[in-house]
């Protein structure tokens, strides 16, 4: 069997080196870089270089004006002890602790509008239309129906119930934020599903009717380990948004406040680099939100190849 | 011989119409000049005759410049404006807001001093665009200040004087009192984005603090947790307490939402400016000039003077940056902005209470605008121009938290000694 194995090998090597040696073969890789060299460029301009001088700033007092001076670790041990930086990290573990909701939600919904549930067609459409507006505009919207005075509030108060500051309290902002983004997002990983799911193959789903499995069991045992792939690339893209594409949302309807109960470490970045004039700091913070960004995706990343490896 | 006089007469002829037309070309494109303007404001249909005459002047007086105003956004014009002055280039000339933001960014500002001598009498509000040195860089366009404006019919609702304004604390305390007692909230307050503290404590510590206290206040020697301070602090809190605002405060953004509630007469009173926004000129737009007051607002402690003086500074002015390669031209243009002609529709279109002295404001018949320009000449400093950027936004989140009752008194002016400690370096 290993005798086999090395020949079928070393066959395969030998077929790779004579096409390596081929000059026909060569010019057609070299013409396929031609291709990625503009991605490529652009991911170095726009990418790996800000990301080198960032991590260059990090270790500067860089106001903006004056010459950078080094500072050593200064600002990595300032944000060690800067309440905010810490708030804001307490923040978002919170919202990253609702990570199974924001998957949960468009899964079950898809599943549903893929088993043919009536009206599925217009639900698809509804539930992806709010991921086509920019995060000021579904902002300005929720602004009108959050705020103390605003429509929501209004109804509860004809249910007989009282106002609640959503915006304004410390307890209900950050769900308030969350609430809205999902809202605002969750039909992207809706048809992300629904893509996912057209490759679940029929007759498998067929002969589990046949073999008498309930919904549940069909949804358990077939559907979601079928497109785990899809889920967990769902869940990468997800972790990534949470942390990178609330900006807009904080900026309108919080401002990060009341207190630090809405700062998340991008939106604090914002506020060092662009209020308080402090682009070294504000880098030092970025540094280490794109280490845990890295971190976390690379585990995400580790538990799909492991996955896709089975 | 006489065919090659002629043509040698031609070509001298041509070769100095060429001279002639190459020189011309030359001192064309050498003033051919666009000056960029950093602004917030230019878009603003109440400042465009302002902004027109300003430009039409300086292009009449400066052939071959041209004047392009660029209006950015107002809450995100010091991000762009940082971008601008890290990578030396953008702008040549800048507005700016008196005080912390103009001092914090004068490593990126050209120096004055020689070059306005010639305004320096004319012009006011020098102080908030001036160096530790006393230079200056920045040329002062409007003055600005905080006052309370009143609603005087809901005062009259109220069984209040509307003519009678409160010259104390407790005396504000009794107006309160009188106005939630017939069902009126006595100020508007947004605290969204912490300006409305902002704007309570500036008010509130005009007349507490002595001009050595304001003074000892901007280098970090007078501390959040002292009784001066503090007092401020808590009488935040009391007011809050004593339901003297809506609720909703911390979701209520200043600009606009409180004012344009003071507007619909929800409520009695609303701190606001004196120029630019928010002013006399808005609101008797509204609320009708004679049914508009202004008073200054009483400090929580004992006054340190004897009649009340108004918070005031320096508004806004132009500074020119340092990496603008028209220095000359961009100075001109800097003082240009504030030409008496060019001064006199600012405060007439506008509403702006100008900082050139020269400006005929004797025709002005809002009662409201009448106080606010009579208490010109003497006012007392603008508390939160002198406190520095990192106290400013942790004054937001205190005050925020304040509200929730997330924090106490002692804690929050704790804090704020810290961050103050380590914005002063003290």
């Amino acid at each position: 069997m290993t005798e086999i194995l090395t020949a079928t090998d070393t066959k395969r090597r030998k077929a790779a080196a004579a096409a390596h040696a081929d000059p026909g073969s060569r010019s057609v890789e070299r013409f396929a870089y031609l291709f990625v060299l503009p991605a490529l460029a652009l991911v170095v301009v726009f990418r790996i270089v800000p990301l080198i001088w960032g991590f260059g700033y990090s270790f500067t007092d860089y106001d903006g004006m004056s010459a950078p001076r080094f500072v050593g670790f200064d600002n990595y041990i300032g944000i060690a002890s800067d309440p905010v930086f810490l708030d804001s990290l307490v923040n978002m573990l919170i919202l990253l602790a609702t990570l199974p909701i924001w998957i949960g939600l468009p899964l079950v919904l898809a599943i549903l509008i893929h088993q043919g549930v009536p009206g599925g067609k217009l639900y698809r459409a509804v539930y992806f239309f709010p991921a086509v507006l920019s995060s000021v505009i579904v902002g300005a919207i929720f602004n009108v129906l959050l705020r103390y005075d605003g429509s929501f509030n209004m109804f509860l108060k004809a249910l007989g119930f009282s106002a609640v500051d959503w915006l304004g309290n410390s307890s209900t902002a950050l769900f308030s934020l969350i609430a809205v983004q999902l809202w605002s997002t969750f039909g992207m990983s809706l048809l992300i599903f629904l893509a996912g799911l057209s490759t679940v193959p029929s007759d498998m789903l067929e002969a589990a009717k046949l073999d008498g499995a309930k919904l549940t069991q069909t949804w358990w045992y077939i559907v979601i380990p079928s497109i785990r792939p899809i889920i967990e690339f769902a869940a990468v893209v997800t972790t990534i948004g949470m942390l990178t594409a609330m900006f807009g949302l904080i900026y309108v309807l919080t401002a990060g406040g009341p207190g630090t109960s809405t700062i998340l470490p991008e939106f604090l970045i914002w506020l060092e680099q662009g209020r308080m004039n402090r682009p070294g700091y504000a880098s030092a913070i970025s540094m280490v939100l794109f280490l845990m960004m890295g971190g976390l995706a690379a585990i995400q990343i580790r538990i799909m190849s492991r996955n896709a490896s089975i | 011989m006489k065919t090659t006089k002629t043509l040698l007469r031609l070509g001298t002829r041509l070769a100095g119409t060429l001279a002639v037309t190459i020189g011309a070309m030359s001192i064309a494109s050498a003033e051919n000049v666009t000056l960029t303007v950093w602004d917030w404001k230019s878009g603003d249909p109440t400042t465009t005759a302002y902004y027109d005459k300003v430009k039409a002047d300086f292009e009449a007086a400066h052939p071959g410049v041209t004047i392009k105003y660029v209006m950015q956004p107002h809450d995100q014009y010091y991000t762009l404006l940082g971008t601008a002055i890290a990578a030396s280039k953008g702008p040549d000339v800048v507005l700016v807001h008196g005080g912390s933001q103009a001092k914090e960014r004068i490593a990126a500002l050209t120096k004055l001093d020689d070059k306005v001598a010639d305004i320096r009498t004319r012009v006011a509000g020098w102080d908030e665009f001036a160096g530790p040195d006393g230079s200056v860089y920045a040329v002062p366009i409007s003055i600005q200040g905080l006052a309370v404006y009143y609603n005087k019919e809901l005062y009259k609702k109220a069984g209040l004087d509307p003519e009678k304004t409160p010259k104390t604390w407790a005396e504000l305390k009794a107006v309160c009192e009188a106005l939630k007692a017939a069902g009126t909230t006595c100020f508007a307050l947004g605290n969204k984005e912490g300006y409305g503290a902002d704007f309570f404590y500036s008010s509130a510590a005009a007349n507490a603090l002595t001009p050595a206290q304001q003074a000892a206040w901007t280098a970090g020697d007078l501390k959040w947790s002292s009784p001066e301070i503090k007092a401020i602090v808590q009488a935040w809190v009391d007011t809050q307490k004593d339901g003297w605002y809506a609720e909703g405060a911390n979701s209520t953004a200043k600009f606009m939402d409180e004012y344009q509630s003071f507007e619909r007469s929800e409520n009695a009173n609303t701190i606001g400016l004196l120029s630019d926004v928010a002013h006399w000129k808005e609101f008797d737009e509204f609320l009708e000039p004679q049914n508009v007051g202004v008073f200054v607002m009483p400090p929580v402690t004992a006054s340190v003077n004897e009649t009340l003086l108004m918070p005031l500074a320096g508004g806004i002015g132009y500074g020119v940056t340092k990496f603008s390669p028209n220095q000359d031209l961009a100075i001109a243009l800097a003082k240009s902005f504030a030409d008496t002609p060019a001064m006199q529709i600012f405060f007439e279109a506008a509403g702006a209470v100008p900082s050139d002295t020269a400006v005929d404001t004797s025709k002005v018949e809002s009662p409201s605008a009448k106080v606010v320009l009579g208490s010109l000449s003497n006012g007392a400093a603008l508390l939160h121009n002198n406190t520095s950027t990192a106290e400013t936004e942790e004054w937001h989140r205190q005050s925020q938290m304040l509200f929730t009752g997330e924090t106490t008194v002692d804690k929050a002016v704790a804090r704020l000694d810290e961050v103050q400690a380590q914005a002063k370096k003290k």
